[in-house]
């Protein structure tokens, strides 16, 4: 029974190509441990040094964001407690002779907007447009209303060489799920 | 000011300031768990250092296979800070070495540089 429940599971996620799963609070130990084995995995593949290196930065900003903005937390009750722990959900994997990374995360229902908006600003954005936005924004100069359009989302749509895509679900007065799935 | 060598690690890159001669470099991986630890105190050093310099000639190479983008924010101040070092005066040289396919690294190289005034930027793309 308990073999046959984790290895539905694990079928489960192979179907969708999933070849690393976590779901669970996220930590910078966690984002080194994942990252070492994904690196290592992508080696063995002998998948290509760029792509491998996209699919690396993605996997590094996707778990950042859940380390620093995940609204789904124990601790950090007080400002910048060093014991606090987001929660999130990643899965790196291939389908379709593509990689992607896909994290899920809790957020507070008053960033969905900003965070909307931006998102669509950053996917409507050509190369070029993408660049512009990312020196912008290292420098500070965002335009009013652009705010909050985080430098991690930008570097993310500039190394998701096959796009992205994101969706935000309503949850209660409080909190919304949010998605982003990024393809190289 | 005593000279600065930290070995690098898998998130932190190596950093070799050797201020009597004026060369710095940073070199590897930078994605480090606390961007404001790791170079907070490194970079004041470096600034309080620029500043007392003037008619030197100065040296700066970055040798960078992968950095997030939280480490990004701090190269374009980094870029700031040395173009105001060459305008005080001083001869500025950054260098930007990349790995030869790696169009991502070549493209934030030209970015950083694009708004140098007074500082001198050199490419070098190197085979793996």
């Amino acid at each position: 029974m308990l073999a046959e429940e984790t290895y539905k599971f694990r079928n489960y996620l192979q179907e969708q190509g999933i070849i690393f799963c976590y779901s669970g609070y996220m930590t910078e130990e966690v984002l080194s441990g994942i990252g070492n084995a994904i690196k290592r995995k992508l080696e063995l593949e002998h998948t290509d040094r760029q792509t491998a290196k996209g699919v690396f930065s993605i996997f590094v900003e996707q778990v950042q964001n859940v380390i620093r903005y995940s609204a789904e937390r124990e601790g950090g009750e007080v400002e910048d407690d060093p014991a606090e722990i987001r929660y999130g959900v990643l899965t790196v994997g291939r389908k379709d002779d593509q990689y992607f990374v896909a994290c899920g995360n809790l957020i507070n229902n008053h960033d969905v907007d900003r965070l909307k908006k931006s998102l669509k600003q950053i996917k409507e954005l050509d190369k070029e447009g993408l660049r512009a936005l990312y020196k912008e924004t290292l420098k500070g100069e965002t335009p009013e209303g652009s705010k909050g359009a985080g430098v991690g989302f930008i570097d993310i749509a500039r190394r998701a060489t096959n796009g992205f895509d994101y969706d935000f679900m309503d949850m209660d007065d409080d909190r919304s799920y949010f998605c982003l799935k990024a393809f190289v | 000011m005593e000279n600065l060598k930290i070995e690098g690690t898998d998130r932190a890159p190596e950093v070799d300031f050797n201020f009597e001669n004026n060369t710095f470099a940073l070199r590897g991986e930078s994605y480090p768990e606390d961007i404001t630890a790791f170079y907070g105190s490194v970079l004041d050093k470096l600034d309080e250092h620029l500043s007392s310099q003037n008619g030197a000639t100065i040296r700066f190479d970055f040798e960078l296979i992968y950095f997030n983008s939280s480490t990004a924010k701090v190269l374009m101040g980094l870029f700031e800070t040395l173009d105001e070092a060459a305008e005080n005066g001083n001869e500025v040289l950054i260098t930007w070495t990349f790995e030869a396919d790696d169009d991502n690294m070549e493209e934030m190289g030209e970015e950083f540089s694009e708004d140098l005034e007074h500082a001198k930027f050199e490419m070098k793309s190197i085979e793996e």
